[in-house]
């Protein structure tokens, strides 16, 4: 019983510690869907560091790459009475009632770099169908006209759906007018950088080497149709790819890959973290600096977003990522001849 | 394999056809010549259908599927699983089951990368000709040693092999994950590259590979005048004279058939050119003609032409790895102690103890064996891809255990071959690529091999079935 009344007076103690915490600004939440992944850590610790130097507190909650401790998890931060909650939904579309709730309550809520079709929320990403149009654009700069190969990622996943979107409204004019010619366009089985070696070996075999240009969705996947294609003796066709793998920017400096379009997850916790701490003052969702329009889901539900424009990483600009503490010179240059590249 | 006695004389015998004598006689495994004709119909629709959607790129239907340069892709791209399914081979046939192969791949290649690239590669110095012997050692190394830890946990803590391995497929894929933190380890050590087969120093060239070819005839006959010698010393009932010549003569024509289709894929036109211009190769004079896939000059330019400066890849390195893989286990498994042990557990496992086998050992071995595999698949897959992610492997598992399956390896234990389990690996991989050869979406391929999977099995019973 003593032991009781010790724990519950403890429990008092930190709970008036944590209120006494929040009167001293807002409370920002962010329920993450995994931490399985790298990245998330780096967007955490920007979001944390946005967040603290505005004077809000963080707190936040990991649904562990499940639905229902999503819910669960975001139940909790409502009855924690959080200001505003932003949300990375594992799934866009089983959260949806969740987010009625944070509604129904009275919260502000974001959608962070994960759609779902909500219009309450502030949805915050970057610009994936402008990833998909960033690299056609520079490999397109590099190949205006000839035949070219599309290694889509994996069929389940909508970025992939987006990123042909951009990668298309790029293209249209030159496939319009005959210049570019799409001669293979497959999906690979969970984005796995080995399967797209396989894809781009099958596609350089069956159009008899006649490609002259490929677009891959990622950098991983980048990495095995380099190799396919250096097997074949054709490395240095442009290709393009996303993330701003290290080993592709290493791949940029030598030449052997075009482009490599780089989210900055620092730059995305940082923006979502400084409309989160405007909502939390009160600010009005269309106020916020950079706030457009977004209405192209699946269900094509009309949102307040901000998008973010990606960098686009080539030989010209390859000190970008460097000088962001992303990659460190040595990575980037290894195996480049001194001179040859700017930034290295 | 063939040291049953078959061809004694009795009744049975005269009720035989010619079909059933001529298989008696040649002891020749029905269910093999059923899968290899069933890969050479499969070969044949997709040559077919290549030819009708994309036209004639001198395949033997007119379409891109049988041509050298498929053939030989298709080889190289089998070589990672085939190697896997030999060793899964005598897993199921121990009546156990790796699910962990897949991701036990993608972390040995990036533990086998990660040391490489950023310990031996700034120690030793880039190039260092110890880095790539020393990248092989510690990928076999830590695959076997993770194997045996899958090994002594089933035999020794008694939790079933599946569920030990389930969590292994779970548990080292988050490992790969956290050791290169999600990045891609690249690029890999020059001389290591060659084990993938993407470069022209891992091509042996037409010399080396008729050299070979001609090794492997005179094994073929030197095993069956061997085989004959050791039946009459054991008094076993003997082959017809026939039957040995018609055996020999199919391996033979095999062996050399393969090797003219590796030895007719020339190098790809660029490479050709490269090379002759780096090492002062003289080009000859020719005319123009951007079809050819050899090198000539025509005015100031070099062009692609038929007649001109050509070289042939001939074998690349990993299908001569697999292979090598394929022979050895072979040898392990039907012609060691252990391997007799391995099929004996399999068969009763009560009756094999009993008989003073040290089964959990002995299972300990061959859960390291299949972790030693996996090291020399992720050798290949990582120097071929010249990466390593987390991402590499995945899913493996699901096609190496399909491929033992197809290839005939019995889930209840005790039946099962090498070389069946690598036909396997072949036939799935020549769907998979048929089916990338047409475009097809990936959707369309899982489909496909998932049913030539039960259907294959149904087969197999069927079959089983009708020869009880």
């Amino acid at each position: 019983m003593k032991k009781y009344a010790l724990a519950l007076a403890g429990a008092v103690f930190a709970l008036t510690a944590v209120s006494s915490a929040q009167a001293a600004g807002k409370t920002i939440a962010v329920s993450w869907k995994t931490f399985q992944e790298e990245r998330w850590k780096t967007d955490e610790a920007a979001i944390k560091a946005a967040v603290e130097a505005a004077g809000n507190t963080y707190v936040s909650t990991d649904a562990q790459g499940s639905a229902q401790k999503q819910a669960a998890d975001i139940e909790g931060l409502i009855s924690q009475k959080v200001d505003v909650i932003m949300v990375v939904a594992f799934d866009s579309d089983a959260i949806l009632p969740s987010i009625k709730a944070i509604n129904d309550a009275g919260i502000k809520s974001i959608a962070y770099d994960v759609q779902f079709e909500d219009p309450s929320a502030l949805y915050i990403t970057f610009d994936n169908v402008g990833v998909g149009r960033t690299i056609a654009d520079e490999v397109q700069k590099a190949k205006p006209e000839g035949n070219y190969a599309i290694i889509k990622g994996d069929k389940g996943d909508p970025n992939a759906t987006f990123l042909l979107g951009g990668m298309m409204e790029v293209l249209k004019a030159g496939i319009d007018s005959g210049k570019i010619k799409i001669v293979c366009e497959t999906f690979t089985d969970g984005w796995k950088p080995d399967g797209a070696q396989k894809n781009m070996e099958q596609c350089l075999t069956s159009t008899g080497n006649k490609v002259d240009a490929v677009l891959s969705q990622n950098d991983g996947m980048a990495s095995g149709v380099v190799a396919a294609l250096t097997a074949q003796g054709m490395s240095g066709i442009p290709v393009g790819g996303q993330d701003g793998d290290l080993a592709a920017i290493n791949r940029v400096a030598l030449g052997s890959q075009t482009v490599s379009v780089w989210k900055n997850a620092k730059d995305l916790g940082k923006v979502a973290a400084e409309a989160a701490n405007a909502l939390a003052e009160g600010t009005a969702m269309d106020a916020i600096a950079g706030v457009g329009k977004f209405a192209d889901g699946k269900n094509k539900v009309e949102m307040n977003a901000i998008l973010l424009a990606p960098t686009p990483i080539t030989k010209a600009n390859i000190n970008v990522a460097i000088d962001a503490g992303h990659i460190t010179k040595d990575q980037a240059c290894a195996g480049v001849a001194a001179g040859a590249v700017p930034g290295c | 394999m063939s040291d049953k006695p078959d061809s004694s004389a009795g009744p049975a015998m005269q009720k035989e056809g010619p079909v059933q004598r001529f298989f008696r006689a040649t002891e020749i495994d029905q269910r093999m010549l059923g899968m290899i004709i069933a890969l050479i119909v499969i070969w044949c629709v997709f040559d077919y259908a290549s030819g009708v959607l994309r036209g004639d790129f001198g395949g033997l239907l007119g379409g891109s599927f049988l041509t050298p340069r498929n053939l030989w892709t298709l080889l190289v791209q089998t070589s990672s699983i085939a190697v896997m399914s030999t060793g899964m081979v005598l897993l199921i046939v121990m009546r156990q089951i790796d699910l962990s192969v897949g991701s036990m791949l993608s972390l040995v290649a990036v533990v086998a990368a990660v040391f490489q690239v950023f310990q031996l590669g700034p120690v030793l110095g880039v190039g260092h000709p110890a880095i790539w012997a020393l990248g092989v050692a510690a990928a076999i190394g830590i695959g076997a040693l993770i194997g045996a830890a899958n090994g002594a946990l089933t035999a020794y803590a008694k939790i079933p092999s599946f569920i030990v391995t389930l969590g292994g497929l779970i548990c080292y894929s988050g490992l790969a994950f956290l050791v290169a933190r999600g990045e891609t380890v690249a690029p890999m050590d020059k001389t290591f590259e060659v084990f993938g087969g993407g470069i022209a120093i891992s091509w042996l060239g037409p010399f080396w590979s008729w050299a070979i070819a001609g090794l492997a005839c005179l094994g073929i006959i030197f095993g069956i005048v061997n085989g004959r010698r050791q039946r009459q010393r054991f008094k076993f009932p003997l082959r017809p004279i026939w039957a040995e010549v018609f055996l020999a003569s199919i391996g033979s024509a095999a062996v050399l058939g393969t090797t003219l289709v590796m030895n007719s894929y020339p190098w790809p036109f660029k490479l050709i050119e490269n090379y002759a211009v780096a090492n002062n190769v003289p080009i000859p004079a020719g005319i123009e003609n951007r079809d050819g896939s050899a090198v000539c000059m025509a005015a100031e330019k070099i062009v692609r032409c038929t007649e001109g400066l050509i070289y042939y890849t001939g074998y690349s390195v990993p299908v001569l790895v697999a292979l090598a893989v394929g022979l050895v286990m072979t040898f392990i498994a039907t012609r060691t102690q252990f391997g007799r042990y391995v099929y004996a557990t399999g068969g009763n496992p009560e009756a094999a103890e009993l008989a003073g086998i040290n089964t959990k050992w002995l299972l300990v071995k061959v859960f390291a064996l299949m972790g030693a595999l996996v090291g020399i698949s992720a050798v290949i897959s990582s120097a071929r891809l010249n990466a390593a992610t987390n991402a590499l492997g995945l899913f493996s598992e699901l096609y190496v255990i399909a491929a033992a399956v197809i290839g005939g390896t019995s889930l209840a234990g005790g039946v099962g071959t090498i070389y069946g389990a690598m036909i396997g690996a072949l036939l799935m991989q020549s769907i998979i690529s048929g089916m990338s050869l047409l475009n097809l979406p990936t959707a369309y391929q899982s489909i496909v091999v998932g049913v030539v999977l039960v259907l294959a099995v149904w087969l197999d019973q069927l079959y089983s079935r009708r020869v009880k």
